[in-house]
């Protein structure tokens, strides 16, 4: 039985390889397979239609409203120039030497990748900052690998994520901090050592291009059209970003509070009276749309852990893990390292997709404790939050800077593949 | 006008036997008067269309074209077109002086000759490492000395003088990536300041600054009646022409 479950796993990731079917419908389906399988009832307790479907799709509801906040938050910072004031702050003051505006991006990135992650952050922090990189001689793919890299070293305080991992692997939001404190310092310092390492290794480059004299050229006035209306934010507004982590982390705050608190930051310190109701519409409007696609996901997310977490599916799954799972702490670090490329490509142990349903696998036939399946998978989105040449960040930062995400994906790999070693060790470390 | 006071370079193709690179032999150097070129794919209609295009470029100062440069990049957006006007000058004067200050010793960076520029929308590139190298794209290259020819701009961009405008542009570069008191220089001159408390005051970086400083330098260099930015506008207008002609095919 556990055999046809792995089976039915392999059909559904080689059906998201394939894109044949959008991931979260693919785990949908996978879900409902599983649970067809292991002869769940159709209504009624561990039924299918009552626990699968319906308590699985709201499982998640606490981090799908995080990251619909986290949208809003980013439309606004983006909506009053915040963003783009920051990273022309950083291009004024250290705009001659190039590794020092690729480092403060890297940091204005960072701070961004807290409040949304992914592609709303990358586009928030590239839109502006690739092109300015490049403008002052960072290399293409060095310019797009700085801003995934600065979003990857945010996400170990990207409150939704907490939220995230708190709710699927049913942990405290503290155990989470506390596991994301000690993940950070890897976090970081694989990002500055990407930024100082590649500055130096590919050095500067500066084109005569001709788009720069084209008047067709519809990026740039897109661009000058977007910013015209956005101007410099005011100086107090810059600390927008660092509101919600600053209540979260350092008051221990509660996650959504945090975040509307930041939205209120933002508004208060850009905004004038008369035009706040209909700034704060329009921006919670326009997060939805940011928000969809992850949310979507999270419903999907939510039904996979509920069909994994039946009790024949876990009757059945139980062996099978538990044979199949390295308990040495040592043979555990070795052993998952090697596994890191599996998180690619839409792969098995993506934490956004069935990598949740793995990592619920492991959590309820009880071979890891929560804690270390806390820090399997968020060692595994550090990598696939940079350099998985299929997801939305990676592709969208690749092709804004004129390279292929692949050239990005090979250029990351070995930094965040360090980061995931870093994050196993401490797990292996303080939960094995 | 001083034009062609530097002397043409040896043509492109005999470059490109001499440095390896990819051009094909025989478009690069297909340059002169009568010479078969690209534009010959445009219809002629178009090919006039593209002559007043490009004469109402040139209708324009020069400094209009840094300011165009400047206003295309990032961190500008929004700002007053006099002070883009202001800094375009301020940099590309700098060019010149530093033109005048270098004599004829260059930093000696190796010439690559590639191919495939229009695609790229590149003319050149300076690139820093492995090895300090200066590439040049000897399809742009050739259709620029076949856009000088068609509109009757000679007497600014005489034969060779773009080729020769592209290296002393990279050199300039070079230049300044590796010295940091002309940098230093660079941010006095176009005076931004990015912070000021009371009378402290620490002055800002205009980014394509050095962009307009290479072009000013290379201006000077190699005796161009006008901005090389000029015909680079008049280059991406023709690129742009037969990227339509290629679609309609
Ligand atoms: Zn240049």
């Amino acid at each position: 039985m556990g055999i046809v479950i792995l089976l039915l796993m392999l059909v559904g990731v080689g059906l998201m390889l394939a894109r044949k079917l959008p991931t979260a419908f693919a785990l949908v389906l996978l879900a409902v397979a599983i649970a067809v399988v292991v002869g769940a009832p159709l209504t009624g307790e561990n039924s299918i239609v009552d626990t699968v479907l319906q308590e699985g799709a709201v499982a998640l509801a606490a981090t799908m409203l995080a990251v619909l906040i986290g949208s809003w938050l980013g439309k606004l910072m983006e909506e009053t120039g915040i963003a783009g004031t920051l990273v022309r702050k950083i291009v004024e003051f250290g705009g001659d030497r190039p590794t020092v505006v690729a480092l403060g991006v890297l940091a204005v990135s960072a701070l961004i990748g807290t409040v949304t992650g992914s592609a709303p952050a990358a586009m928030m922090a590239g839109i502006i900052g690739i092109p300015a990189m490049v403008a002052v001689g960072v290399p293409k793919t060095t310019a797009a690998g700085t801003i995934l890299m600065g979003i990857a070293a945010g996400i170990p305080f990207e409150l939704p994520v907490w939220q995230f991992f708190s709710t699927a692997l049913d942990l405290p939001i503290d155990t989470v901090r506390g596991f994301m404190l000690r993940l950070f310092p890897f976090a970081a310092v694989f990002a500055i050592l990407f930024v100082l390492v590649e500055t130096r290794r590919r050095g500067v480059e500066h084109a005569w291009s001709l788009a720069s004299m084209s008047e067709r050229s519809a990026g740039g006035d897109r661009r000058r059209g977007r910013a015209r209306q956005l101007g410099d934010a005011p100086w107090y507004a810059l600390f927008a970003p660092a509101v919600p982590l600053v209540l979260a982390l350092g008051f221990g705050l509660a996650i959504i509070p945090s975040m509307l608190a930041g939205v209120l930051y933002t508004l208060v310190t850009t905004t004038r009276p008369r035009e706040m109701n209909k700034r704060l519409l329009r921006t919670l409007y326009a997060g939805f749309e940011v928000a969809a696609p992850p949310i979507a996901l999270f419903v999907a997310i939510g039904i996979l852990l509920a069909a994994v977490q039946l009790p024949g599916a876990v009757a059945a799954l139980n062996p099978l893990v538990t044979a199949l799972s390295p308990s040495h702490p040592v043979v555990f670090v070795l052993v998952f390292t090697l596994l890191t490329p599996l998180c690619l490509y839409r792969g098995p142990l993506n934490v956004y997709g069935l990598g949740a349903g793995i990592a619920g696998v492991l959590i309820s036939a009880g071979v890891y404790p929560a804690v270390a399946v806390l820090g399997l998978t968020a060692s595994y989105n550090q990598v696939f939050g940079v350099a998985d040449p299929t997801s939305t960040q990676t592709v969208w930062a690749a092709q804004y800077s004129g390279v292929s995400p692949q050239q990005v994906m090979l250029r990351t790999l070995p930094y965040v593949w360090c980061v995931a070693l870093g994050g196993l060790i401490v797990t292996a470390a303080t939960q094995l | 006008m001083t034009a062609g006071t530097r002397g043409a370079p040896p043509p492109a193709t005999a470059a490109a036997a001499r440095e390896g690179g990819q051009a094909r032999p025989g478009t690069a150097g297909a340059a002169g008067p009568g010479a078969p070129g690209v534009l010959d794919r445009l219809t002629p209609a178009r090919r006039a269309a593209l002559r007043a295009e490009c004469a109402r470029l040139a209708d324009l100062d020069d400094a209009e074209f840094g300011v165009r440069l400047l206003a295309a990049t990032p961190t500008h957006e929004g700002r007053d077109p006099a002070l883009l006007r202001r800094w375009a000058e301020a940099a590309a004067a700098f060019g010149v002086g530093l033109a005048a200050d270098r004599g004829t010793h260059g930093p000696a960076a190796r010439v690559v000759e590639r191919d495939g520029g229009l695609e790229q929308l590149l003319l050149a590139r300076y690139v820093s490492r492995p090895a300090p190298a200066v590439e040049l794209f000897t399809d742009t290259l050739a259709l620029g000395e076949e856009l000088a020819d068609l509109l009757g701009w000679r007497a600014w961009f005489p034969p060779g003088a773009l080729r020769a405008a592209a290296v002393a542009h990279e050199e300039a570069h070079c230049l300044l990536h590796r010295d940091p008191a002309l940098r230093r220089a660079l941010r006095g001159r176009t005076g931004h300041t990015a912070l000021r408390l009371g009378r402290f005051r620490i002055a800002g970086h205009v980014a394509g600054a050095d962009e307009l400083t290479a072009h000013g330098y290379a201006g000077a260099r190699c005796g161009l009646g006008r901005s090389p930015l000029l015909l680079t506008a008049a280059l991406a207008s023709a690129a742009g022409a037969l990227e339509e002609a290629r679609g309609q095919d």
